[in-house]
């Protein structure tokens, strides 16, 4: 098999849902061999998501979680049985990384908090993804996808360019698990710092991934404004003085960003007049200016169609886009240029159309070597032909609740 | 010292604006050599950013947002449209492990500095080329910011109230954090790659890909469904209550409390921390999907009792119940919020120019190094005498000479 940039890399991964599981991927995808524990029953909490063929729910053929965890092996474990317990000590033996998502306490309760596991495996690299991380006052509080959109400004930051009636319109949680992929994104960034780490020292170590934090951090530039500025930050329509801004159309929406690009947008627009007056002379007046000269460039917008601008964008090379919906997105022509898009055949849900790898190495790409597993699918591989169980073990285990 | 996990590796970075250098920051705080190669012909556009009061305009190191993308790199300036500072370049190249840059196009190629160039420099280097639209295809040249590639991939579609337009995708730019880690990740990968096996390689990250990724479920309901997605705000597929509610003002700021309930057994707590009021027990809300359906007038009783309370007051009192609860911060409450100041997530600075300054750090917790690499942010050119003297053994009338005929300029 050709070498894959992980080849040969255990993880353990004790995820649900999107955050952890999105870390584990990013591994799996470049060939880290990654198995996924679930407990017994429902499996991961993914799998009851959807989207579902027809809003027919079914464990198998959670689009979420098909996306998610593909490359992945399967098994259940109930480690509130010693013997699942005790296996999930041997798989520690076995694992170069573990990715779990486990309140700090349940973990501890458990018997494998860091100081636990790196007895078992001095060289393991343990990555723990919570809410709000494991020191500080609040390291216990629950959260979610809202929870840290909202904990790491995000929320705060959403939408952008502000709302006309702030009273009325809450600070905006981000779309699509947005805080969630930021925070298995970060913990995967760590989690590889760790490992080229190892290779120097042969130790491994803990990572404290706080998902407020991984949030937190992409709106460095604006915690820098108010460092420097001292100004309290507002979340009235307005607050936003450059970048990209939205533009009504005849039928639909653009986004242009002007920044530098002003003299292009001036030409795309067919030089009028007031684009030559003093008060938009150079960037800091425009800033400055930035409603007045929305406003201009809006009465020209919604004289036009999405796509006459999108056009004329083209042609004098400004940066704009569309407001495209996904139906837009899967039928791009960049991308499929690009051959992205991977179809994919899972033995239960069928062959369905998912999204590629998020970057490409050119010795190393990404390889899809199976579909997302099926619940406890490699029970039989990892505990008989891995771990030495036999199968009469397997049916006992199955018996008593253990797999 | 202690060991950092990137500290024999050097980075030649030529990236600008936000994602780019975001991602090279992300391997100089974890210890890696990063060489940013500016010039004073095109100043990197951030420095000019976010400029504390008095100094806006006022030269290249008076940008905050410089400041907080590019913690311990150091800078130098090379006029590349000089045939020797290209040459220089060369000769840094080959004793770099890494090359990333976000032109977008191919500057560098121009430079002499393609691919298939720099492999015969240094024939296990890794090139990190980080784009809107990616390295072939019909609009691999098109210009892309953070915002452009949302509105291009549908999350500017969904993003937004359920009664309202699309908006612009805040905390901007989101799509930029999301580039970076994943070209962070990409660089570690093929790092990791070659510790194994001596490889270099080629990395074409474009933004258009990571953000699909970040999509992935937007997309497999239109695969499995024909299901365009709509704008939900706050609220979620399952979950009622489950939403941002304003609290009591603290001077003259909003605050709000943002409240995840997840099940029955914590929507019964939370009645009771309310005080079990007679509208809960009305049939609208008797069960899981009865709340989900009633959730506009659920969240305006919600309110009202919402507003009794301060917001870190309530959040407090509803996790101490086991009830998922967040203050909803603003930059300014964050910034002083005591969880992220306990934890060290700021970093303070003595920066020549900006003075004495708090900055984000990076979310590293390390167990065994927990000293990253947060050196001050580099002024422009502030390493020339290091990098051409030190490391490329110029001397000091050469750097002299050279600064003066706008080579390194």
């Amino acid at each position: 098999m050709h070498q894959q940039a992980f080849s040969g890399v255990k993880v353990l991964e004790f995820c649900d849902f999107v955050a952890g599981p999105y870390c584990g991927k990013l591994l799996a995808n470049l060939g880290a061999e990654v198995i996924k524990v679930e407990k017994p029953g429902l499996g991961d909490k993914a799998r009851s998501w959807g989207p579902f063929p027809q809003n027919t729910p079914h464990p198998e053929k959670s689009g979420l979680f098909l996306f998610l965890n593909t490359n992945k092996l399967s098994v259940t474990l109930n480690l509130e049985t010693a013997t699942g317990l005790k296996i999930f000590r041997e798989l520690l033996k076995w694992a170069d990384i573990l990715i779990e998502d486990r309140p700090q306490r349940e973990m501890r309760r458990l018997k494998l908090g860091y100081n636990n596991i790196k007895k078992i495996n001095p060289s393991i690299v343990v990555t723990s993804i919570t809410p709000f991380g494991q020191t500080g006052p609040f390291k216990d509080y629950k959260g979610c996808d809202l929870i840290s959109s909202h904990a790491g400004a995000e929320a705060f930051g959403n939408p952008d360019e502000g709302v006309k009636d702030p009273d009325k319109y809450p600070p905006l949680k981000g779309a699509n698990h947005a805080a969630d992929f930021m925070s298995g994104l970060t913990a995967a960034a760590c989690t590889l710092g760790a490992l080229i780490g190892r290779d120097h020292t042969g130790k491994g170590q803990h990572i404290d991934l706080s998902q407020q934090e991984a949030v937190a951090s992409i709106g460095r530039q604006q915690l820098a404004y108010y460092a420097v500025q001292g100004e309290t930050p507002s979340r009235e329509f307005g607050r936003k003085k450059f970048g990209g801004f939205l533009y009504p159309c005849k039928d639909g929406f653009v986004v242009i960003w002007i920044g530098p690009h002003y003299h292009l947008v001036v030409q795309m627009m067919g030089n009028p007049e007031w684009a030559n007056e003093e008060m938009f002379a150079n960037p800091l007046l425009r800033n400055q200016y930035i409603a007045e000269l929305n406003q201009l460039i809006t009465a020209w917008t919604l004289e036009h169609t999405t796509e006459e601008i999108n056009a004329l964008a083209l042609q004098y090379g400004v940066p704009c886009s569309t407001v495209r919906s996904v139906r837009d997105l899967v039928e791009d022509e960049q991308l499929a240029f690009r051959e992205f898009w991977l179809d994919i055949e899972h033995p239960v849900a069928g062959t369905w159309r998912y999204p590629g790898a998020p970057f490409r190495l050119s010795a190393t790409p990404a390889i899809i070597q199976r579909p997302a597993p099926q619940l406890g699918e490699h029970n039989e591989k990892v505990f008989c032909q891995m771990l030495g169980y036999s199968r009469e073990d397997l049916v006992r285990m199955r018996q008593g609740g253990i797999i | 010292m202690s060991n950092l996990p990137l500290e024999s590796i050097r980075v030649l970075d030529f990236c600008q604006m936000w994602a780019g250098p975001h991602a090279t920051e992300w391997l100089s705080v974890m210890g890696a050599e990063v060489i940013k190669v500016e010039t004073s012909l095109r100043i990197d556009y951030m420095r000019t950013v976010g400029a504390p009061p008095g100094l806006a305009g006022t030269g290249p190191n008076v940008g905050s947002a410089f400041a907080t993308l590019n913690w311990g790199k150091k800078s130098i300036t090379l006029n590349m449209n000089q045939p020797r500072a290209r040459e220089l370049a060369k000769r840094l190249v080959a004793i770099s492990d890494v090359v990333a840059e976000n032109f977008g196009g191919s500057v560098l190629e121009r430079w002499g500095l393609s691919y298939a160039e720099m492999r015969k420099i240094k024939p296990d280097i890794i090139y990190y080329a980080g784009s809107g639209y990616g390295r072939s295809g019909p609009h691999k040249e098109r210009p892309a910011y953070a915002e452009i590639v949302d509105a291009f991939t549908g999350a500017t579609f969904t993003n937004g109230y359920p009664d309202g337009d699309p908006a612009v995708v805040g905390v901007s730019p989101w799509t930029d954090g999301a580039q970076a880690i994943h070209g962070a990740v990409a660089i570690m990968s093929a790092l990791y790659h070659r510790l194994k096996t001596g490889e270099g390689q080629f990395i074409d990250a474009a933004m258009i890909e990571g953000n699909s990724n970040f999509l992935g479920e937007m997309v497999m309901s239109y695969i499995i469904n024909g299901d365009i997605g709509k704008r939900v705000g706050n609220r979620n597929a399952i979950m009622a209550p489950h939403g941002c509610y304003p609290c009591k003002m603290t001077g003259d700021e909003a605050e709000w409390v943002a409240i995840a309930v997840a099940n029955e057994k914590e929507w019964k707590t939370l009645c009771r921390l309310m005080g079990n009021p007679e509208w809960t027990r009305r049939p609208e809300f008797s069960d899981e999907l009865s709340r989900w359906k009633n959730q506009d007038e659920l969240d305006q009783y919600l309110a009202g009792w919402t507003r009794q309370y301060g917001a870190y007051e309530l959040a407090e009192k509803l996790q101490k119940a086991g009830i998922a609860a967040t203050p909803s911060l603003s930059t300014k409450q964050l910034t002083h919020d005591p969880h992220m100041r306990a934890r060290g997530f700021f970093v303070e600075t003595e920066h020549p120019v900006l003075g004495k300054v708090l900055l984000s750090g990076l979310p590293i917790h390390f167990s065994d190094s927990p000293k990253v690499n947060y050196r001050c942010p580099p002024l422009l050119g502030e390493h020339n005498e290091y990098v051409f003297g030190s490391l490329l053994g110029l001397t000091q009338a050469e750097i002299k000479q050279l600064t003066e005929e706008k080579v390194l300029y």
